[in-house]
């Protein structure tokens, strides 16, 4: 049924996934506050081993750095907001920041803040679970023109489908990215996000591709726009 | 770009204790204060650079990676949170990753078997000879003194090479399975063994 993810734990915490692993794993540990709560303490474990090799850098590097950071531009911090949760509870606001190592690192107290919806969600996380730890997942990744990147995890066996996407530059006022699926019958509404977002997706069997438009916030009925991107299931 | 540096080093100034708030710092960092990068570097500089030289090894590839992480640093610092966790647990993690993906992305051609010294096991040795002997270190030596073979095999081919928990199973003749098992005894019995919060 579905591979053992969290076996995948301790590799995790030493850096030892292949890089699509590590993606399922990171995927799989936004649904998991259980695993969250042991990885913590994985982490904080694999950080001593760490330290434990310091070394004096080079002389040059101090000065290189200064001089580099004083032309480097920053990035601006991230607003998370919760209330594109209104009416579409599909559309989890995605807790993993960027890079989610940061999230990883910094470990536990960062999931927590989420805790209280935990309970709400934990039907739709471990469907979630299913889809990413399925034997026949196939996943497709796409770039959009304008920033960011939407990835599509699909399993016929669990007739589902889960969308991550990540970093999209934020829309102008008043409006949020839609996702839809498209079927015979047209498409049907899948949740709304504004920079990143996750949502599963169930009878996907139907489904001819999935599309992301730009729309009101609150969502619309119907697309109201183009796609920014359309991905064939 | 003087006149800001004089009014963040004055913003900074209270703080100038001999053992700065890393995560003080890095907020600070975050908000573009190049004073507060460099103590940041300061206090962090040799933890970084020896992690990345001892999965490395190779010292100037080393330095390349830890200067990609302090950039990182930089550029990112604003999306730190200090409510979320420790300044240094995040340096620590950038720099393991970043140098366990140089180390796989350089010898990516290499037959990573070869490399493996079958004599003498995993070499913590090295470490020891080229470290700052620090408290942390004595206790992670004698943790790992405290792991059965198997596991601090498993443990330090991974965290310390660079190894995938694959090319661990391929090192060790044994299966993934068995590999994974024992990573993860090997990271429960040390991180009891170092008192860190389960």
């Amino acid at each position: 049924m579905t591979i053992d993810l969290h076996s995948l734990m301790a590799p995790y915490a030493l850096d030892a996934l292949e890089p699509d692993e590590r993606e399922r794993f990171e995927a799989h540990l936004d649904q998991c506050v259980d695993c969250q709560l042991e990885l913590g303490g994985f982490m904080a474990t694999a950080i001593r081993l760490g330290d434990a090799a310091s070394h004096t850098p080079p002389s040059g590097l101090r000065d290189r750095l200064l001089a580099e950071v004083s032309v480097t531009p920053q990035q601006r911090p991230i607003v998370t907001s919760l209330s594109e949760r209104r009416g579409l509870r599909h559309a989890l606001p995605r807790l993993a920041v960027a890079a989610a190592v940061l999230v990883a690192a910094v470990g536990v107290g960062g999931f927590l803040v989420e805790r209280d919806h935990a309970q709400d969600e934990r039907r739709e996380n471990l469907a979630i679970s299913a889809v990413i730890g399925a034997d026949d997942v196939q996943s497709v990744a796409q770039t959009f023109d304008v920033g960011g990147s939407v990835k599509m995890y699909m399993s016929a066996a669990e007739d589902s489908a889960v969308i991550f996407a990540k970093d999209l530059p934020r829309p102008e006022d008043g409006k949020v990215y839609q996702v839809w699926m498209i079927d015979g019958s047209g498409p049907t509404s899948q949740g709304t996000f504004e920079t990143d977002g996750q949502m599963i997706m169930e009878g996907v069997a139907g489904a001819d591709r999935v599309a992301v438009t730009v729309e009101p916030k609150g969502g619309s009925d119907q697309p109201t726009s183009p796609p920014i991107a359309t991905i064939t299931v | 770009m003087e006149a800001s540096a004089a009014r963040l080093r004055l913003a900074a100034d209270p703080s100038h204790d001999p053992a700065p708030d890393l995560n003080d710092l890095l907020t600070r960092v975050g908000r573009g204060d190049e004073d507060a990068f460099a103590d940041l570097y300061d206090a962090t500089g040799s933890a970084v650079f020896g992690l990345a030289r001892r999965v490395i090894r190779d010292p100037s590839r080393a330095e390349e990676v830890a200067q990609e992480v302090y950039i990182q640093v930089w550029q990112s610092a604003a999306r730190f949170d200090p409510a979320r966790g420790n300044a240094k647990s995040w340096l620590l993690t950038l720099a393991h990753r970043r140098a366990v993906d140089a180390v796989r992305h350089d010898q990516a051609a290499t037959n990573r078997e070869n490399r493996y010294d079958w004599s003498s096991g995993p070499d913590f040795d090295e470490v020891e000879e080229t470290v700052t002997i620090t408290l942390e270190h004595e206790q992670v030596k004698r943790c790992l003194d405290g792991l059965t073979n198997l596991q601090r095999e498993a443990v330090t081919l991974a965290y310390y090479q660079g190894y995938t928990y694959a090319e661990v199973a391929t090192a060790l003749d044994a299966n993934t399975a068995t590999i994974k098992t024992r990573m993860r005894d090997g990271i429960v019995r040390l991180r009891d063994c170092m008192g860190v919060s389960a």
